[in-house]
């Protein structure tokens, strides 16, 4: 082997060239088979012969006809130019390439110079100690891509070059490929992936010439690879392709044109049918009926096979003898696969466009129906012919992409870490050039002084009015920091925001709207829901039968926002799960044998009807959300919309109303940021901005803390109000650092505290109002009960307390409870009492043990 | 150049090939033809519009396509149904020492020895399946030619309704049944014949059923509705969008003799299944039009035949007055309903704002039942048929809805996108009688379809479905529901309890005053509308007067209001909302109230 190897590097060059066009679908079977039979063949052939054979029209000689034969079906792919002619643009070259065996021979070559010596040779081969394969120049003249001023000598180098030095960091001691080539090896692989931007890192020429001429730089680079592989393990007996992947740019399915054709392309789309594996022939081996000589395989060319019409056989030359053997015939995978566009990429009105793919090998089912794939390939014109027993064509032609790469991208945007990224990629502009341009433009918006104020009118344009509930979204769309402290302690950074309103305050669609801008997220009507839904559940798995856990909505929504339609009507069970979720951030499964704390590090966003489906202003709070308090304090912010008849809301709603009908609306939404920018502008500050609390901004969160747990206590009252809780703290911690992400801010500043507490001020002064006071009460919240209603109770039991210590003696006789009620309403100046109340008052003097209660009597003990 | 009439019309191509011959000899670089015109459109433009040359362009439908010749100039109105993506051609080669095009026309064959030939330029051109508009009216085809019988039409009794499979039973209704049944029984015949057809498409009066069974041995094209396959040069793609109504001026080439070989392929690309245009729509059924001019058509471009009347307010007014009596005759004197009718039917998406459609005015007309429902709604079909362009009638039963999607579907196996009802095209009349509609269990399709139908009636939108995601398609359509309740599952704007007083006959109307309807219908339609600094807050007092006294008013109240108020002004011809034909919206508005 190692002795053969270096006069099949001396004919590299040439070998190369008839190799050229070669479908890439060949094998190392195939390629080196040729190789040694050209050296067998055109051994002894004169120089002549082996300088002018890459030309290709040298019918005549012997191993000429061998080479023809097996670079057949390579004719399909190569330029077709007139040999005299030079194409360097690329739009020059988009010529149908037919596969016409007759035009095979012709067509693969390589414009060689007639000369056996050109004075530019020296220059064009590459330097002896690079490749150690100097001896190439000795005999190999520069051979050029045929219809181009690519020097194949050039290209093999630079292939060379790019394979052994090509480093990820210069610290590294082994190349990239080089590693990779050796695990190829050892893991008797048969590709080796490349990624295009690497080749284009390290050498900008070779990328061009790679993406312009992909059917002749790739056969060099199978033959670099090759030769790489001998060189390193001699008995490594498979063929190594490379398989290109992640081209700069990426195309879009309805953009190929014509002047993409023999070109290397990327797209993306969704694979919509693939074909049954179609086992393509290869090689045939024919036999003789008369006297059992077998022929050379005899390779296809175009799905079709030349029966030999005469044994082989010198003694025997019987005619039409020869049968087919299809043990000893090679056949190959193949698959058709049809790519259609994505629904993003599809423009208004218009359907989507689909493209074929060809798969060969290892490609082969790859990718099923419904995978959204990445497909690099060489997209190529196969004229139609009229009949399958004609021989002429017709002058259309069918496209396909011949797949040299599939990449599965995922599947939904549940994976989808970075939303920009992938908007990028839908565009085709994957390019860091253009990523860090999106960046400076952000930036530049983040820059603008109502920043805030533009994204809130952004956010949810249709939806006028609730600017306060919209900034609150917006904080929660950014989101806060998320801290680990060493010792395990965990505090969330997501913020759970909590709607409660009348029916048809466009809270719903608010919800669908945050659904659809969100990174990721799940939305679910809280009727349907129920607590595995939710969290997680076990379930069978039908093929092999193990238990396996499936992930429920919130997991799902993991990093993410979960929405939760009409939290109301959830079932209490399906609730107390969120528990868990909304503080902790997990998911504590134990089930079925299976025992697992998944991350649900999600934000809460929930809806709610009140109670009687419209909010009772009579009621407190807390009766007309009823939802258990426990659950409520978890809510970073709770709003309540409410549908006042108010004659100005009105006015701007009509004048809404009236303007979407006779104004171009088009105008009235100038100020407006998009929902693509808003996106990849939330996606970009949730993942580069973590703003810290500076000084500033802590002393005033202190100082504002201890004011609003302080502001209950007014001079001169004697009820103690909890105004906030250390829960509250941290939600006001959160907003700030989400308002901060929201100025691309890394220092929470005191403003941003400031908005913080006026938040909260806003959405509790809605929502913790108390009725009767007038002042925050988180103690409506946290326990269902107001600090004035308490007192009030209170109060009351100390007057009944006074009655029945004046007027009923210990042990004497027992009083009507409607008695004792006629006498606290006389003492009881403020207001009304119940009966309700009185016997509440009456089963707390009862647990003292000062009076018993028997029904509707009291008696005192 | 070659600009004589007879030319043009009788060998386009001829035309093409002679602009290019002398375009080429001016340009060095062949390359410069690439997707570019070289005057082509320019001297058919003139030859069209500058020369009246329009007129002698035969119109390409089913009864003409005997008489015409292939390679001649034609012109087709018809909705793309379907894009079927780009196809590249040889545009340009060298025959010795000259280059021909090959532009405008169909494929040539190249040997394979000189297929390879360098000296060709690879074009391209979009390929889009058109086919007549759907529910398109009789009267449209025969309107020039004046063979509408009017009185016949619109007097005929109500006929006895005859049961049928449920996919003909829409046909009933028609009056006109001889092209659609003779249509119906093929398609039904069709379907026989290929089962897999039938599940795919098997909607009575699609023309795209026959998509399907591309198969179906049918000697001849199909007598009642023509697709087009029409191949669209140097065109940008937003020009052309799903749905759209043209006018297609182009070069027709068919050929009916032409044997298409089965086998075309099957050694490659073929074996992904029967997905080859050429196969599925032979040249023998499917005529292929190269576009020269194209030419976007609205509703009104298809009243023709009545003169360009003039937009005079006393006319508009008394068009509106004959129009409103016939309609309130039909509806058995009904006031009210006939001016929501006439409102409903004036009504157009004319915005839309994310989600909301802004001017649509769908009409529910409730309290029907088998009696009234006979007698009116069978006129009211009719009345329909006469005054629009294009209209539809769905009879809504559990079965119908559970046997076929509503939505167009893309089929994977051919590649093609099937046709289902709700494709329709802009301007489009949809009638919904839910009144047949009984208790029953409604299947994964049927609920689809119920879906299908809110959003449409919602939104304006039709999701199509390419079963690995749905795509929204923004949709224009008139829909008119009857019912006996409140449509439950349709919500329309407007829910109107039908009252009909006393049957009268209708009158016959004269083919003159059908025609002065119909444009008058169309033109309305289309008018733009303002409205005044002063009356805008006008609108706004009234709006918030209006919620102030009743709390459950919500935006979308608010807007139909704003429409209604719109559609009467634009009734009259106004295209200012006035004080006068706001009342008369409020009270129209104030009416219905009542009768809820």
């Amino acid at each position: 082997m190692a002795s053969d190897s270096s006069p099949v590097n001396a004919r590299g060059g040439k070998c190369t060239a008839s190799l050229l066009s070669s479908a890439r679908m060949f094998s190392i079977f195939l390629s080196r088979v040729f190789l040694r039979k050209n050296l067998k063949c055109t051994g002894p052939s004169t120089p002549d012969d082996s300088i002018s054979s890459p030309i290709g029209n040298t019918y005549s000689s012997p191993g000429d006809s061998a080479r023809r034969k097996r670079g057949r079906r390579s004719a399909s792919s190569t330029p077709v130019a007139p040999s005299n002619r030079r194409f360097t643009t690329p739009e020059a070259t988009p010529t149908p390439s037919s596969t016409n065996p007759r035009r095979g021979g012709r067509r693969t070559s390589s414009n060689t110079p007639t000369g056996a010596a050109t004075p530019s040779y020296a220059s064009d081969v590459p330097p002896s100690s690079e490749g150690g394969e100097g001896d190439d120049a000795d005999d190999t003249p520069p051979m050029y891509v045929w219809g181009t001023n690519i020097s194949v000598q050039d290209v093999n180098a630079a292939i060379l070059r790019f394979l052994r030095n090509f480093r990820e960091d210069p610290s590294q001691t082994e190349g990239k490929y080089m590693r990779a080539v050796h695990n190829v090896i050892e893991m008797e692989g048969d590709s080796l992936d490349v990624d295009a931007h690497d080749v284009f890192d390290y050498d900008g020429d070779l990328y061009t010439k790679m993406v312009r001429f992909p059917l002749e730089v790739l056969a060099i680079f199978d033959i670099v690879l090759m030769d790489m592989v001998s060189r390193i393990n001699p008995l490594f007996e498979k063929h190594i392709q490379a398989r290109i992947f992640n081209l700069k740019t990426s195309t879009s399915m309805r953009n190929l044109n014509p002047s993409d054709i023999e070109k290397m392309v990327s797209l993306k789309g969704m694979i919509i049918r693939c074909s049954a594996i179609i086992p393509e022939i290869r090689e045939a081996v024919f036999r003789c009926l008369v006297c059992g000589y077998y022929s050379d395989p005899i390779v296809v060319d175009r799905g079709r096979i030349s029966e030999p019409t005469i044994c082989g056989k010198q003694e025997c030359l019987a005619r039409n003898s020869m049968t087919l053997v299809h043990n000893r015939c090679r056949f190959a995978d193949k698959q058709i696969v049809r790519v259609q566009e994505t629904p993003d990429e599809i423009p208004e009105g218009g359907t989507p466009h689909t493209v074929s793919l060809l798969m060969h090998d290892k490609l082969v089912d790859v990718g099923k129906p419904g995978d959204r794939v990445e497909v690099t390939g060489i997209y190529r014109a196969m004229s139609v012919r009229i009949g399958s027993a004609h021989r002429t064509v017709k002058s259309l032609f069918k496209t396909y992409i011949d797949c040299l790469h599939l990449k599965k991208t995922d599947k939904s945007r549940m994976h989808a870490e970075d939303p920009m990224e992938i908007e990028n990629g839908a565009v085709g502009n994957d390019e860091p050039l253009d990523h860090e341009e999106k960046v400076e433009k952000l930036k530049e918006l983040s820059k603008q002084p109502d920043i805030y104020e533009r994204l809130t009118k952004s956010l949810a344009p249709n939806i006028w009015e609730l600017d306060d509930v919209k900034k609150g979204l917006l904080c929660q769309l950014f989101g806060g920091n998320a801290l680990t402290l060493p010792s395990g302690a965990s505090f969330r950074g997501d913020i759970n925001i909590l709607l409660v309103g009348d029916p048809g305050t466009s809270k719903s669609q608010l919800l669908q709207y945050i659904h659809k801008l969100s990174p990721r997220g799940i939305y679910t009507s809280g009727r349907g829901s129920s607590a595995v839904g939710l969290t997680a559940y076990v379930a069978k798995d039908p093929e092999t039968g193990e238990t396996v856990l499936e992930s429920g909505a919130l997991v799902l929504s993991d990093r993410g926002i979960c929405c939760i339609d009409e939290f109301d009507k959830m079932s209490d069970s399906a609730r107390s799960m969120l528990h868990e979720v909304m503080e902790q951030q997990t998911v504590s499964i134990a089930k079925a044998g299976i025992i697992a704390s998944l991350n649900a590090r999600t934000s809460v966003l929930a809806c709610a009807n009140p109670i009687g489906s419209r909010y009772n202003p009579r009621l407190s709070v807390i009766d007309n959300i009823h939802l258990p308090p426990t659950l409520l304090s978890r809510f970073d912010l709770i709003y309540l919309i409410l549908d006042k008849a108010d004659e100005q809301t009105d006015r701007r709603l009509a004048k809404h109303i009236v303007a979407l009908h006779f104004e171009n609306p088009e105008n009235s939404e100038q100020e407006v940021i998009d929902l693509p920018t808003l996106a990849s502008y939330l996606s970009y500050a949730r993942n580069h901005i973590h703003p810290q609390l500076s000084d500033e901004a802590a002393e005033e969160l202190t100082r504002g803390y201890v004011e609003m747990r302080r502001r209950g206590n007014f001079p001169g009252s004697s009820k103690k109000v909890i105004t906030a809780t250390p829960r509250q703290l941290e939600s006001l911690i959160r907003l700030g650092e989400g308002l901060a992400r929201i100025r691309f801010s890394e220092k929470v500043e005191k403003r941003d505290v400031v908005e913080a507490f006026r938040l909260l001020e806003v959405a509790l002064q809605q929502s913790a109002t108390d009725h009767a006071t007038g002042t925050i009460d988180m103690d409506l919240i946290t326990t269902g009960v107001s600090a004035s209603e308490r007192m009030r109770r209170e109060n009351l039991v100390s007057t009944t307390r006074n009655i029945i210590m004046e007027k009923m003696q210990l042990g004497g006789p027992s009083t009507r409870l409607l008695e004792l009620l006629e006498d606290v309403k006389k003492q009881n100046s403020g207001g009304d009492v119940h009966l309700a109340d009185l016997r509440n008052a009456l089963a707390t003097l009862a647990t003292e043990g000062l009076v018993v209660v028997h029904g509707d009597t009291v008696k005192r003990i | 150049m070659v600009g004589v009439a007879y030319d043009c019309l009788l060998n386009p191509q001829g035309a093409v090939r002679s602009t290019f011959q002398n375009a080429i000899c001016k340009a060095s670089d062949p390359a410069a033809f690439d997707g570019k015109d070289w005057g082509v459109i320019d001297l058919f433009k003139q030859f069209l519009y500058d020369d009246v040359g329009l007129s002698q362009v035969p119109v390409l439908n089913p009864s003409s396509i005997a008489r015409l010749k292939s390679n001649t100039l034609v012109r087709f109105r018809g909705m793309i149904q379907d894009m079927l993506g780009n196809e590249l051609y040889v545009g340009m080669y060298k025959d010795g020492e000259t280059w021909r095009t090959n532009k405008f026309g169909d494929f040539f064959q190249l040997p394979m020895a000189t297929g390879s030939s360098p000296d060709m330029r690879v074009w391209e051109r979009r390929l889009l399946y058109c086919v007549p508009v759907p529910g398109q009216n009789s009267w449209i085809e025969y309107s020039s030619e004046s063979l509408l019988n009017p009185s016949s039409i619109s007097s005929s009794p109500p006929r006895e309704k005859r049961h049928r499979d449920d996919d003909t039973a829409m046909d009933d209704i028609d009056m006109q049944v001889t092209n659609e049944e003779v249509h119906a029984s093929t398609s039904n015949k069709k379907m026989r014949e290929d089962g897999i057809a039938s599940n795919s498409s098997n909607l009575g009066d699609t023309p795209t059923a026959d998509i399907g069974s591309a198969t179906s041995v049918l000697p001849y094209f199909d007598r009642t509705s023509l697709p087009c396959l029409v191949k669209i040069y140097d065109s940008p793609e937003s020009d052309l969008k799903l749905n759209d109504v043209f006018e297609f001026i182009g070069v027709l080439t068919f050929d009916p003799e032409c044997s298409v070989d089965k086998n075309v392929d099957n050694d490659f690309l073929g074996n992904l299944g029967d997905d080859d245009t050429e196969t599925q729509m032979p040249p023998t059924k499917v005529p292929r039009l190269h576009c020269l001019i194209h030419k976007k058509l609205s509703n009104q471009d298809f009243i023709s035949g009545s003169p360009t009347l003039e937009l005079k307010s006393h006319l508009v007014k008394e068009m509106r007055e004959t129009l409103l009596r016939h309609l309130t005759t039909i509806l058995g004197n009904d006031g009210v309903a006939a001016n929501l009718m006439l409102l409903h039917l004036l009504s157009k998406v004319h915005a839309r704002v994310d989600s909301t459609a802004v001017g649509k005015l769908s009409l529910n007309l409730t309290c029907f039942n088998k009696e009234t429902l006979s007698v009116y709604g069978h006129r009211l079909n009719l009345a329909l048929k006469n005054l629009l362009p294009f209209t539809h009638c769905v009879p809504l039963t559990v079965d119908y809805l559970n046997k076929i999607p509503l939505a167009p579907k893309k089929n994977y196996q051919t590649n093609r996108l099937v046709s289902g009802i709700l494709q329709l095209a802009e301007g489009s009349h949809l009638t919904i009688d839910e009144t047949q509609l009984q208790e029953g269990r409604l299947n994964p399709i049927g609920l689809e379809n119920a879906r299908v139908l809110q959003s449409l009636l919602e939104q304006q939108k039709v999701e199509y479905d390419f079963t690995y995601y749905k795509m929204d398609m923004p949709a224009d359509i008139q829909l008119l529901v009857l019912s006996e309740g409140k449509s439950n599952i349709l919500p329309a704007d407007l829910v109107l309890p039908f009252r009909p007083l006393s049957v009268d006959a209708v009158q016959d109307v004269e083919i003159e005053v059908l025609q002065s309807w119909r444009w008058y219908l169309a033109t309305m339609r289309s008018l733009s509308h303002s409205i005044t600094q002063e009356m805008q807050k006008v609108v706004e007092d009234d709006l918030v007067a209006a919620r102030q006294a009743d709390r459950s008013l919500g935006s979308l109240d608010f807007s139909r209001f704003l429409t209604m108020g719109r559609l009467v002004s634009l009734s009259f011809g106004e295209t200012t909302l006035n004080l006068e034909h706001w009342q008369m919206a409020k009270e129209l508005e104030r009416l219905r109230k009542e009768r809820l």
